[in-house]
């Protein structure tokens, strides 16, 4: 049989037994009918927030000269203007009218160079200021007219004023709303994921190990061969759940057209999560392995795991307190290119656009670097470790050079 | 030329010799018989063989080259500390171990369906092994052994746990892979049944191999008394008398049969004349060598150990 052999048919049984569960199908089904859920109520709690109306603003028959001068664009709320004209009777009943949609927001009445606002209630400086401006307007117009002049000319000239900013300090790039939405829902899949497959890797390290199976399985393959079948077979099935929830949630943003605004590339993101899916599940799926590989009965395997769920969380919440308000800072920049922070920084740095070309393929480099080391020593300590029974065998003990 | 050649293995565990020096052959189609008090030696020189532990000096023969991976797909082993997938079903569990060893998937569901149905287990081929009984494991267990039709059977206490109707169906196996050129190696406490199945018998003593050969030779070490004894109308006083006055005989007394005695011979011919002296005073209904049992040498062995602890210790 081909070396290659006893590795996939170890992957296989791995995969194969973990997906063909009732309790795996199960669980991944209500994960994927949750996510749809989701997304359909928050469609639908989105929806609500329906696109702004125009304001509602009438004229005096008297006043109409100021009509056209209301009609500017960029009203606080964006939704534009809507002028009419109404009689005093008329305005201030239509001002208390509770049923009308949209409300009437203000009658403005008087000279058109000194005009009188009408509220109902409690006066919008909003409202006042663009009236202010609006009669302004009438007044210029009304004095170029006087001197002989064209106003359209004078209003083009005015509209056509661009004002530029420039800082002499750079501010630090910040995620906005949606990019940090999508960069948490990333790396906490990650998390979840690197979780459950490293977990899943010592608990069939150990059970190997506790069920004496594993005496009969190193008659027949190296030890390297069964560690290898291993971490490949779980790895499937991670990435496996990895594509379905992930898939999942990305199809179901992209098809409700949930977050139109987002200036986040989902597909690319995506792709980038599974990438890096594969790279930290490769650094720490060997970590597990080697490590559980220590203890021989379940209950021990928390002294050998509370190590790496460290080594996972504290890359996790750097990820979540640092990059939001110092995405490209140098502390941020530096600890992205250490192989147990990229699988969390990389790609959330990704989503936020603030990556310089070097930094996405040093990153990979490096982490994919890391993985040949860690497979020699993983191995190392697995084969020492995984005949050894009793009590915990010491790291330094299982990595010292003798045979054996 | 021997099958399996097992040439002067050793292994420590710090300060502890497993083995020494530990040596035996196996020949094609012979079942070997591994006896020894706990603690001998037998598990650790049955997992050097099988590679699950590595020897500090010696080597594992087979065919005249060294056992190595591929050459120990081809053997089927039973580890003392039974494993199975306890989770997996017995069929998809079977069938994993038996493409492990290198059987193609039709090869091995057919080999599984053969076995689990040899071995009495076919009812539960679509049950996790851990609904089982310990019995019925122990029959999987086996399974998982012989599935790979293998060139090599090294069986550590297979007939532990197991009910007689069971014992019948494992011995009768062994016997059949034996006669079809396979040598056996198996390790036991019930000595009954090595003597019943063996061709051959090593007992181990502290790593060291202290005795080989087929139960025959090993009985033929050392003079065996006769075994005399008498009806219930006789005088057991008379027939002692009359035998103590044989030149040349001595008598013991046999454990638990007051109405015999071993009679030892110094000079040949003697135990006619023993015999003709016991017939003067009273009925002889048995005359016989009394051949030692498995049992009997073995002890004889332990008790050597018990009398000799320093060469235990030495080396």
């Amino acid at each position: 049989m081909s070396p290659r052999g006893p590795v996939m048919l170890v992957a296989r049984r791995e995969f194969g037994t973990r997906m063909v569960t009732r309790s795996n199908i199960i669980s991944m089904a209500v994960m994927v009918v949750v996510i749809l859920a989701a997304g359909v109520v928050g469609k639908l709690l989105l929806a609500d927030d329906a696109p702004p109306q125009a304001m509602r603003l009438a004229v005096a028959p008297a006043t109409s000269e100021i009509s056209a001068h209301l009609a500017v664009p960029g009203t606080p709320d964006g939704g534009g203007i809507a002028v009419e004209e109404l009689d005093e009777a008329a305005a201030r009943a239509a001002l208390q009218d509770d049923d009308a949609d949209p409300r009437l927001k203000a009658w403005i009445t008087g000279d058109a160079v000194a005009p009188t606002v009408v509220f109902e209630q409690d006066p919008d400086p909003a409202v006042v200021a663009l009236v202010e401006q609006a009669a302004r307007d009438v007044a210029t117009s009304r004095a170029v007219t006087e001197l002989g002049g064209d106003p359209a000319v004078v209003h083009a000239a005015v509209a056509a004023v661009t004002v530029s900013v420039d800082q002499v300090v750079e501010p630090e790039g910040e995620l906005d709303g949606g990019q940090w939405a999508v960069a948490v829902t990333i790396i906490s899949l990650l998390l979840f994921a690197l979780i459950g497959s490293g977990s899943m890797i010592a608990m069939g390290v150990v059970e190997e190990k506790t069920s004496r199976v594993v005496e009969l399985l190193l008659s027949t393959i190296r030890p390297g061969q069964l560690l290898a079948g291993k971490i490949l077979g779980i790895g499937a099935y991670g990435l496996f759940q990895m594509a379905v929830l992930g898939g999942a949630l990305v199809g179901v943003v992209s098809a409700l057209g949930l977050f139109p605004d987002l200036d986040v590339d989902l597909g690319a993101a995506f792709v980038l999560m599974i990438v890096w899916f594969l790279l930290g599940f490769g650094v720490f799926a060997l970590l597990f392995g080697g490590f559980a590989a220590l203890v021989s009965r379940q209950e021990d395997i928390g002294s050998v795991t509370t190590p790496l769920m460290f080594a996972l969380f504290v890359p996790y919440y750097a990820t979540l307190f640092l990059v939001p308000f110092q995405p490209d800072s140098t502390l941020v920049t530096v600890l992205s290119q250490i192989p147990l922070f990229s699988p969390f920084l990389m790609p959330t740095r990704a989503a936020a656009g603030v990556l310089d070309p070097w930094e996405m393929p040093l990153a990979l480099a490096l982490t994919a670097a890391t993985i040949p080391l860690l497979v020699w020593v993983s191995a190392r300590v697995y084969r020492r470790a995984v005949l050894h029974t009793g009590g915990r065998m010491k790291l330094t003990e299982a990595l010292r050079v003798t045979n054996g | 030329m021997p099958a399996l050649e097992i040439d002067r293995l050793s292994k420590s565990y710090g300060a502890v010799h497993a083995l020494r020096d530990l040596s035996f052959d196996v020949h094609a189609g012979e079942i070997f018989g591994f006896v020894g008090s706990n603690g001998a030696g037998k598990t650790t020189a049955m997992r050097i063989m099988l590679g699950v532990l590595a020897a500090d000096a010696g080597e594992v023969r087979w065919d005249g080259s060294p056992l190595d991976l591929e050459s120990r797909r081809t053997v089927g082993y039973m580890p003392e500390e039974r494993g199975l997938y306890p989770k997996m079903k017995v069929a998809d569990q079977l069938t994993f171990f038996a493409e492990l060893h290198g059987m193609s998937k039709a090869d091995a569901s057919a080999a599984v369906e053969r076995w689990t149905d040899r071995l009495g287990v076919g009812g539960r081929r679509g049950d996790a092994v851990e609904k089982l009984s310990l019995g019925n494991q122990q029959r999987v267990q086996l399974a998982a052994a012989l599935v790979h039709d293998p060139l090599l059977l090294v069986l550590d206490e297979p007939f532990s746990g197991l009910d007689p109707v069971a014992v019948d169906v494992m011995s009768d196996v062994l016997r059949e892979r034996a006669a079809a050129g396979v040598p056996v190696i198996f390790s036991s406490h019930q000595l009954d049944l090595v003597e019943r199945l063996c061709d051959r018998v090593g007992i181990v003593r502290a790593g060291s191999m202290v005795a080989t050969g087929t139960i025959d030779e090993l009985r033929a070490t050392g003079e065996a008394p006769w075994l005399l004894a008498w009806s219930e109308r006789t005088d057991a006083d008379a027939v002692r008398a009359a035998l103590a006055a044989v030149d040349g005989v001595t008598t013991t007394a046999v454990p638990g049969r007051p109405d015999a005695v071993h009679v030892l011979v110094s000079r040949a011919g003697a135990e006619q004349a023993a015999l003709r002296a016991a017939l003067a005073v009273g009925d002889v209904t048995q005359f016989a060598p009394d051949l030692p049992s498995l049992a009997d040498l073995f002890r004889d062995v332990v008790s050597e150990e018990a009398v000799a602890p320093a060469e235990g210790s030495a080396a």
